[in-house]
């Protein structure tokens, strides 16, 4: 494979990429600072979108990850924000208690992520479909008592959540936020890249293949528990990952993030952008953040009143989601569009 | 012999191990601690199972995981709370809601008269889509305009105390009854009949099947004249019912309670089924999704409704008796006196909490068990549970027991919400957290077995209290002199705990069968 045929492959990927690069400076210029200053970080309409943005790539970290192995291996998992909950109190709990440096806390938050993924992985072999969904609810409703617990309180923080984690100073997000923005933008273009790069190996297709039937696959003759750990795995990492910028860009983590909304709200997010298809989750994540910061500024308490109604029109009427409502339809979506062009015609597709 | 040990042989390696806990139980414990503490858990038990019961019921035949099951118990408590306390909304309520459902119960003649009307193509896709505007159209003009008691919600939440001080005083009610100022009732009335026609119409024109032939039955007729018979005289009577219902007796009013909240239940079970279920059983994932996203409507819509302040249900007279005669001391005492506790081998027993809920739970035990097994339903729903399509293939409408199994679920589970309202109080997180029991409990008792839901039920009430019970006194931990206090979250991590080693044992559960 020759380089220009990667950037032909991936243009719409370079397109965004650039987009987000720009979109810092682009909004600056359009609050009327210059792009000078907003690489000075001096507070304006440019930095609070950056922060925004922030968040939406932890999502879609976090929701790309959930993506892996619910979307392309089938494993339906309700104990998933454990994966992100502790990549980020062990993040929290090592720098601010064990005062450790950020890369001798990454390295814990890597460990910590391939031993949980074991630790769910030894339960695969045993149940599947449902009792695997509530087995994995079982294992992280525990975690999320144990960090809401009182007894590990001066850790954790019990249920006020973990607070006065000290960020590095070139890091930080108060002061050195576009650096943020831009350390975070990079891990999430490479890991969906290695997502992308995963999904279309080798390994990646029997993921697909178990989705779609585990027996035959295991017929075909690959040990399925192999490759659902690897899934696994990569997935707890990424998760954790999330977990480890969420902890050094937000100022508090509440307990929340371990409990089973939180795990919905990765469901929501692929589900908004669609299952299975790895650019969802951005998109998922863009449509969910944007659509919680709207309902909570403009309509307030129930905002999720609003977020369970779009949840059900989802699934009635978009099922695949916006990404995979487009690749399955942009055909006819091309199609209707010259046509509508051309002259009104209702009864062009259908 | 031999056989029947080994066929329930988990069964009973349950039954000792649980009676081997308990005998260990009641080791570290006073008498009347451990008789207080094993009603406490089979009364725990009892609401759960109410919950797993229906989940049970609609995920065996449906295979459908509900998981706005918590929502619904948390729903039937509060619509059993407002008819206890304000029986006044709940009779202005009913006229609209009669009518609105009126149009729908002459289902079978829409298709007829849709066959009879010639249509072009365009005007048949316009149609329902026009038909349900126009409906709703005319639902958002006059409901907001139907006169209905509106309460300040927060007065309510108050002690049991205070409000059966109120209610002795006659000062319960302060009933203003809501009337007609801005539309003439006939309109409101003609209007609402006619919105849910015409919706109802609308809706039937979006099925596939709509050029069938239908034989109009002579039984959706019976029901619309029975719709309309009931909200007129709901309309007509509404003060004098009100009052009637004002003045009546706790007993009965709560027995009404349990009745209106089963029946609202089953009949939002039906329509979810329905209207929003049926469209999704070729994608079971998204069913899943579906309904988590109805339970967090749900748990806003009550918060909307009745707002965030929690309330306790008043408990019934007739097991709320005080005085010289109280504690009872043995059941003919507390017969005469209807006494709030009773003395049981020196403990005091609150009766409705921990004999009446228990004797519901074994009732409805035994009534869904005679249903399942000696009906005609029945044995279509055990069929179904085992194969649906072939209960298809020989002429039976899956669909139509489907819904009424779905309904039934949910009227189980808002029976469970009204029965747990006076001895927990209500709060807006009260679904979730004896859903999460349910899950469990059905989890360790199989999934879709009707028998180990009520085993599992009963085995998270009783561990859970036991636990909380161990926790005021703490666990000796041997060989040392530390005494162990678990804190009281440890109590669902021990039930969440039992269900995963559980479940790597056995992964259908203790009484599930392989598939």
């Amino acid at each position: 494979m020759t380089r220009t045929s990667i950037f032909a492959k991936n243009r719409g990927l370079l397109i965004t990429l650039v987009l987000l690069v720009l979109l810092p400076f682009i909004v600056g210029l359009f609050d009327g600072a210059s792009p000078v200053a907003v690489w000075n970080n001096l507070s304006g309409n440019s930095k609070f979108i950056q922060g925004l943005a922030i968040e939406i790539f932890i999502l879609a970290l976090y929701a790309l990850s959930y993506d892996v192995i619910f979307g392309i291996t089938g494993l339906l998992s309700f104990g998933h924000s454990m994966f992100f909950a502790v990549g980020a109190y062990l993040t929290g709990i090592a720098i601010k208690t064990l005062d450790l440096s950020l890369p001798a806390t990454f390295g814990i938050v890597f460990v910590a992520s391939i031993v949980q993924a074991v630790l769910f992985g030894l339960v695969l072999p045993r149940v599947r479909g449902i009792t695997f969904a509530l087995v994995t609810l079982g294992i992280a409703s525990v975690f999320h008592i144990v960090i809401m617990s009182t007894e590990l309180g001066t850790y954790t923080g019990a249920d006020v959540g973990l607070q006065g984690v000290i960020v590095p100073e070139w890091i930080s997000p108060a002061n050195e936020r576009l650096r943020f923005y831009f350390i975070a933008l990079v891990v999430l273009i490479s890991i969906y890249l290695l997502y992308q790069r995963f999904v279309n190996s080798p390994t990646g297709r029997v993921c697909t293949a178990i989705r779609e039937n585990e027996s035959r696959a295991q017929m075909l003759g690959y040990n399925t528990f192999y490759f659902k750990l690897a899934a696994l795995t990569l997935s707890s990492f990424t998760a954790a990952l999330a977990g480890f910028l969420h902890t050094l860009y937000q100022p508090i983590v509440s307990p929340n993030v371990a409990g089973l909304g939180f795990t919905v709200t990765a469901l929501l997010i692929i589900l908004i952008g669609g299952v299975g298809t790895l650019q969802g989750a951005f998109v998922g994540a863009i449509v969910y953040r944007l659509l919680d910061f709207g309902l909570r500024r403009y309509i307030g308490e129930s905002a999720s009143f609003i977020n369970g109604a779009v949840y059900v029109l989802f699934v009635l009427f978009i099922p695949f989601g916006i990404v995979g409502t487009w690749r399955l339809r942009s055909f006819q979506i091309k199609q209707g569009w010259e046509s509508l062009l051309k002259a009104f015609h209702p009864d062009s597709h259908q | 012999m031999n056989m029947l040990i080994r066929k329930n042989l988990v069964l009973i390696i349950t039954l000792v191990v649980i009676a081997f806990m308990l005998g260990v139980a009641a080791q570290g414990m006073d008498r009347q601690d451990f008789v207080i503490t094993l009603l406490r858990g089979l009364a725990v038990g009892s609401i759960t199972f109410l919950v797993a019961s229906g989940f049970s019921l609609i995920f065996g035949l449906l295979d459908v995981l509900n998981l706005a099951h918590g929502t619904l118990f948390m729903i039937g408590a509060y619509i059993g709370w407002t008819v206890i306390v304000r029986p006044d909304t709940i009779m202005d309520l009913l006229t609209p809601l009669a009518l609105i459902l009126s149009g729908f119960a002459l289902g079978d003649l829409y298709p007829h008269l849709s066959s009879r009307i010639r249509l072009g193509l365009r005007m048949k896709r316009f149609l329902p889509w026009a038909l349900g505007l126009v409906s709703l159209l005319v639902l958002g003009f006059i409901l907001p305009r139907y006169p209905i008691a509106i309460w300040n919600v927060e007065n309510y939440s108050q002690s049991p105390v205070t409000f059966s001080f109120m209610a002795s005083q006659g000062t319960r009610l302060p009933v203003q009854p809501a009337t007609f100022t801005e539309i003439s009732p006939a309109v409101a009335l003609i209007g609402l009949l006619l919105a849910s026609m015409f919706g109802a119409f609308g809706l039937s024109l979006f099925g596939k099947d709509a050029q069938r032939t239908v034989r109009i039955s002579w039984k959706s007729f019976i029901g619309f004249a029975a719709l309309l018979v009931v909200a007129l005289v709901g309309f007509a009577y509404n003060d004098s019912l009100t009052n009637a219902l004002t003045a009546l007796n706790s007993n009965w009013l709560f027995l009404i309670a349990v009745i209106v909240a089963m029946a609202s239940g089953a009949g939002l079970g039906g329509l979810m089924e329905a209207t929003l279920i049926r469209p999704l059983y070729s994608r079971p994932i998204y069913q899943l999704m579906l309904t988590l996203g109805l339970s967090a409507i749900g748990i806003e819509m009550v918060r909307a409704v009745w707002g965030r302040p929690e309330f306790v249900t008043p408990k019934p007279d007739f097991f709320n008796g005080t005085g010289g005669a109280c504690p009872a001391t043995n059941f003919a005492d507390w017969w005469a006196n209807h006494c709030s506790t009773i003395l049981l081998w020196e403990g005091r027993v609150r009766v409705y909490n921990e004999i009446f809920i228990p004797i519901v739970g074994l009732v409805v035990l035994i009534s869904i068990w005679v249903l399942l097994q000696r009906t005609r339903l029945g044995m279509i729903i055990r069929a179904g549970v085992q194969d649906r399509e072939m209960v298809e293939a020989l002429g039976i409408n899956v669909r139509r027991v489907f819904t009424m199994v779905f309904a039934l679920g949910v009227g189980l589970a808002a029976l469970g919400g009204v029965l747990a309202a006076p001895s927990t109080g209500l709060s807006n997180f009260m679904g979730e957290s004896l859903f999460l029991n349910a899950l469990i409990a059905l989890a360790i008792g199989g999934l879709t077995n009707y028998p180990g839901a009520a085993l599992g039920s009963v085995l998270v009430g009783l561990i859970q209290q036991f636990i909380i019970k161990y926790g005021q006194i703490g666990i000796p931990v041997p060989f040392t002199e530390i005494v162990f206090k678990p804190s009281p979250p440890l109590v669902p991590a021990s039930t969440v705990l039992l269900m995963v080693i559980i479940l790597l044992i056995l992964p259908n559960g203790l009484l599930g069968k392989k598939e």
